[in-house]
């Protein structure tokens, strides 16, 4: 219990008494961990960003007015049973001409002919929403059977085709580029932290072969630095964290006007504190213990 | 109290930094050692604190064979041990109490005896009044007297003393080896490794003299010299 007492008081006072090192320390934890929320923030934002641009995808399947309602009721619920379909909306004729005004309201040439018309021209429509874009082809394929071909007047999917399949190599792509961006940061992160550490060790590598002199055991050299790891780890990420929400709000001005969720950032924040605090105190304390520990592996063996 | 018995240590091929050595220290004694460089004085301080382990041979300190001695228990060994080195090797920051009481902390004993015995050493030694200065603002002599309080606060049986001097100027020399013959007529066993020809003349103990890393002379009242008179 002494010991573990005076543990603690050496690694606070090692603390205070090399201040400079100390502060040059938690600067470039502080740095790094900045670095993390940065990929965090642009993970987040391109994975909501090519979430809402595939929500925005959907296939038409305009039915033909003269479909009875029995036939359209099939047509329904084969769609809505296919596995890859995660939201079949049915609008009834009256439905579809209702959005047709609404769309062309201002062109008066159509609004005229609509008008010349006594019966209602268009077909109800099934909007179709998939799991993946990839399964409109799917879906497409399943209603190209000739029973539903005199039913089913068109699709809009080949409208969509090109962009779907854009979407998807771009999604994969920014995937693949932040997963290496990760891996990069993760390596550089490790070096430069390794390298601090070792620096930090280095300058106080007489006084560890002194502590052993005197008759330390390795644990009671190790005990400080261990300390000083916890310190350093909560004392950078409530930095980095603090620094990290208050650039959400900024950030949120701008992205909001994309994303549609003026507070997104801030929002993901706040309800992931406690984890985003845990994750990253736990990446920076396995770290620099792990690089303490290496790093003071050599002086003590005297 | 200290007995080595036919012991080596081979650094390489062709350096060698003990060879075959007999040597026995008994209790309450002051022995230096001398001989010129390279001739095995810090080699021999080395094994002693289980800093080298010996290529061959027996080293046996208070019954405890060092020899094949086990990482996890040079500590306790170092702690039996008060060892005073040239560059006095303090603590640059921690204060000169702080420094003294740190000898006591990695042996665990209890803060309250600490808060008493740090203050009466550094007395004994004439630092009281400096107990809260760093080692940067000491001098030379005070540095060492400050080495001397921490080899010497946890009482030891042994205080070995590598070139304890080598620093120092002359009052400072005569001062520091006042307090060691002072530890030792309490019974403490003092190793000294110096090459300072008049105080080793002044001691008048006995004298061990290496050469090539072998004792060439061995005198119970010995005079500085480094030519073979007695084995």
């Amino acid at each position: 219990m002494y010991s573990f007492l005076r543990i603690i008081r050496f690694a606070l006072q090692d603390i205070v008494r090399n201040i400079g090192l100390s502060f040059m320390t938690i600067f470039v934890l502080v740095l790094m961990l900045l670095s993390i929320n940065t990929l965090l923030f642009l993970r987040l934002v391109t994975n909501e960003a090519t979430t809402s641009i595939r929500d925005q995808i959907d296939v038409s399947f305009y039915l033909s007015p003269e479909a009875t309602a029995s036939e359209i009721d099939e047509v329904y619920t084969y769609i809505a049973s296919l596995p890859e379909v995660t939201q079949a909306t049915f609008l009834s004729q009256e439905e579809v001409l209702a959005n047709f005004r609404i769309l062309y309201h201002d062109n008066e040439n159509i609004l005229a002919s609509l008008e010349e018309l006594t019966e209602n021209p268009l077909g109800a429509t099934i909007v179709v929403k998939t799991k993946d874009p990839a399964d409109y082809v799917t879906v497409i394929n399943d209603l190209n059977v000739p029973e539903y071909e005199t039913i089913v007047e068109s699709k809009t999917f080949t409208d969509t085709q090109g962009a779907i399949q854009k979407i998807d190599i771009i999604t994969t792509n920014v995937e693949h580029f932040s997963f290496a961006l990760t891996v990069f940061f993760a390596i550089i992160s490790f070096l430069i932290i390794f390298n601090t550490i070792r620096v930090a060790i280095y300058t106080q590598r007489i006084e560890i072969s002194i502590k052993k002199l005197v008759g330390a055991t390795n644990w009671f050299v190790r005990g400080p630095y261990v300390v000083e790891s916890v310190v350093f780890s909560v004392i950078s990420v409530g930095i980095a964290m603090s620094l990290a929400y208050t650039s959400t709000g900024f950030l949120d001005q701008y992205l909001g006007v994309v994303l549609g969720d003026p507070q997104f950032l801030t929002n993901y924040y706040v309800s992931h504190i406690l984890s985003l605090a845990g994750i990253q105190f736990g990446i920076v304390f396995f770290l620099t213990l792990i690089s303490s520990m290496l790093a003071m592996r050599r002086y003590l063996r005297t | 109290m200290i007995h080595l018995t036919s012991v080596s240590k081979q650094y390489t091929a062709d350096s060698v930094g003990l060879a075959d050595v007999d040597l026995s220290i008994e209790a309450g004694e002051f022995v230096s050692i001398v001989g010129q460089s390279g001739t095995g004085k810090t080699t021999l301080i080395k094994l002693l604190i289980a800093e080298e382990k010996p290529t061959s041979g027996q080293i046996e300190i208070g019954g405890w064979d060092i020899s094949r001695i086990r990482q996890s228990d040079v500590p306790l060994l170092r702690r039996q041990i008060g060892v005073i080195f040239q560059d006095f090797k303090l603590l640059p920051k921690k204060t000169v109490r702080e420094n003294v009481a740190f000898a006591l902390q990695v042996a665990g004993e209890p803060h309250k005896r600490i808060k008493d015995i740090v203050p009466r050493v550094l007395e004994i030694v004439g630092l009281g009044p400096k107990m809260e200065r760093y080692p940067h603002q000491l001098s030379g002599g005070e540095q060492q007297r400050v080495v001397i309080a921490r080899s010497l606060v946890h009482r030891p049986k042994i205080i070995v003393a590598d070139e304890p001097t080598g620093n120092l100027d002359s009052i400072n020399t005569q001062e520091i080896m006042e307090i060691l013959k002072k530890i030792n007529e309490f019974g403490t066993t003092i190793v000294l490794v110096t090459h300072n020809r008049d105080i080793v003349n002044q001691l008048r103990k006995r004298v061990v003299v290496l050469q090539d890393g072998k004792i060439i002379s061995d005198e119970q009242h010995g005079k500085y010299h480094l030519s073979a008179t007695a084995v």
